[in-house]
């Protein structure tokens, strides 16, 4: 009996000792871990509306979005994401998050589109489990790159239908080149720019209609 | 340094490697090996967690009761993973996304669980001290080791340096799993033949 009360005994020490150091820990860190998300989550913002972020340090990104940024709700409690020129008084670039499954994960982004509320002027991930070197290559410039002056929405404002191809097929200004070997990451990223892209179609044609 | 501290220190990095000789910790060997910045984060967490590992469960092995003798290991090593988790996250934000569950994996690293088993419990504070700590940095040396190949192959750079032309097209085998088998089956080989290592 005396050997069951000392292991509980020291069983209990061990569990309080442990959480209070782990919440300790938690709650020490939390305000950093959170500017740290904050700031990640801003940076792909400013990424999708196509500014080259790569030399930028972290105020610099900071500051670009408080000057030009604006967050917004569209009439369906979507988030909508608005970029305003120096001096001017109207938005003259939108973005939305973008997200949707890929192969091993669930891709997270942004996607911006000019003012024409039709032509793509930028895209990001920001988050996604894909292999290294195949998948993985959605983060990359060239892949990214490749989205700005595509077209999203036809002329009436419907949604067009975005294609991811394989590398090397003829693009139209609707397609763009998918990763050799990352087939069905590239069907990830059509499938869900598609399914996003008509969520967003009744915004972007209420506000091109004004 | 005494001969037997240095001993305790040394030998893991190559004639008892937890790697190549022990073939334990293989499945973050592979994993976080893509590239060298990874590799060198995952090391230091991983050699910090065993260390202290090894040092909190010496300090007590004469207390814990040996009923929940591996309960208690298990508790002090997931606290000290968790606690090297959350300082990634707060001061390596880049990097602890990059490495995402395998940090939380260390928990179940067989290297950490084995020192604590096969050498804390039975050794004094300093010992078990060394051991954790060559045993980390014996791990650590195969990680980049092994990432420094897959990096170069695969995408021409080093430490994100690009060391090759942009016309390198990047040799997509060493970036996947199977790459990294393959580079990992030739570094325990030639580690055995230096060490004479035998298979019993």
């Amino acid at each position: 009996m005396r050997e069951d009360t000392r292991t509980l005994v020291f069983a209990a020490i061990v569990c309080v000792t442990c959480s209070l150091l782990l919440s300790g820990t938690a709650a020490g860190l939390k305000n950093l871990q959170q500017a740290n998300e904050e700031f990640d989550v801003k940076r792909n913002i400013v990424k999708a509306f196509g500014i080259d972020i790569s030399s930028m340090d972290r105020p610099g990104i900071e500051a670009t979005y408080e000057k030009h940024i604006s967050e917004n709700k569209t009439s369906d409690d979507l988030p909508i994401f608005m970029w305003t020129e120096d001096g001017a008084s109207d938005p003259s670039k939108f973005a939305f998050p973008i997200s949707g499954k890929g192969l091993w994960s669930t891709l997270y982004g942004y996607l911006s589109l000019q003012g024409d509320m039709q032509t793509i002027a930028g895209i990001s991930f920001y988050k996604h489990g894909e292999t290294p070197g195949l998948g993985a290559e959605i983060e990359k410039p060239w892949f990214q790159k490749q989205f700005a002056g595509k077209k999203l929405y036809s002329d009436e404002g419907k949604p067009l239908d975005f294609q991811v191809l394989k590398p090397g097929a003829n693009l139209d200004e609707t397609s763009v080149d998918g990763i050799s070997g990352a087939t069905l990451t590239g069907k990830g990223v059509q499938a869900l720019i598609r399914k996003d892209a008509a969520d967003y179609a009744e915004y972007f044609k209420s506000i091109k209609g004004n | 340094m005494a001969s037997a501290a240095k001993k305790l220190l040394m030998d893991p990095f190559s004639d008892n490697n937890p790697i190549t000789i022990q073939v334990l910790g293989i499945c973050s060997a592979l994993a976080v090996t893509v590239k060298v910045d990874t590799a060198i984060v995952m090391s230091l967490a991983l050699t910090s967690v065993v260390t202290l590992s090894n040092l909190v469960i010496s300090l007590l092995r004469n207390v814990i009761p040996s009923g929940i003798r591996m309960i208690v290991e298990m508790a002090v090593i997931a606290s000290l993973v968790i606690i090297a988790d959350q300082l990634l996250r707060a001061f390596l934000f880049d990097i602890s996304k990059q490495l995402s569950v395998f940090v939380g994996l260390i928990i179940t690293n067989c290297i950490v669980m084995g020192r604590a088993e096969a050498f804390a419990l039975q050794n004094p504070p300093k010992e078990s001290l060394l051991d954790g700590l060559g045993n980390g940095i014996g791990y650590g040396i195969i990680l980049i080791a092994v990432a420094t190949i897959r990096e170069f192959l695969g995408f021409g750079s080093l430490l994100n340096h690009q060391l090759l032309p942009d016309s390198y097209m990047g040799n997509g085998l060493a970036l996947l799993a199977p790459g990294a088998f393959i580079i990992l089956g030739l570094l325990i080989w030639g580690q055995r033949t230096i060490s004479k290592y035998v298979e019993e």
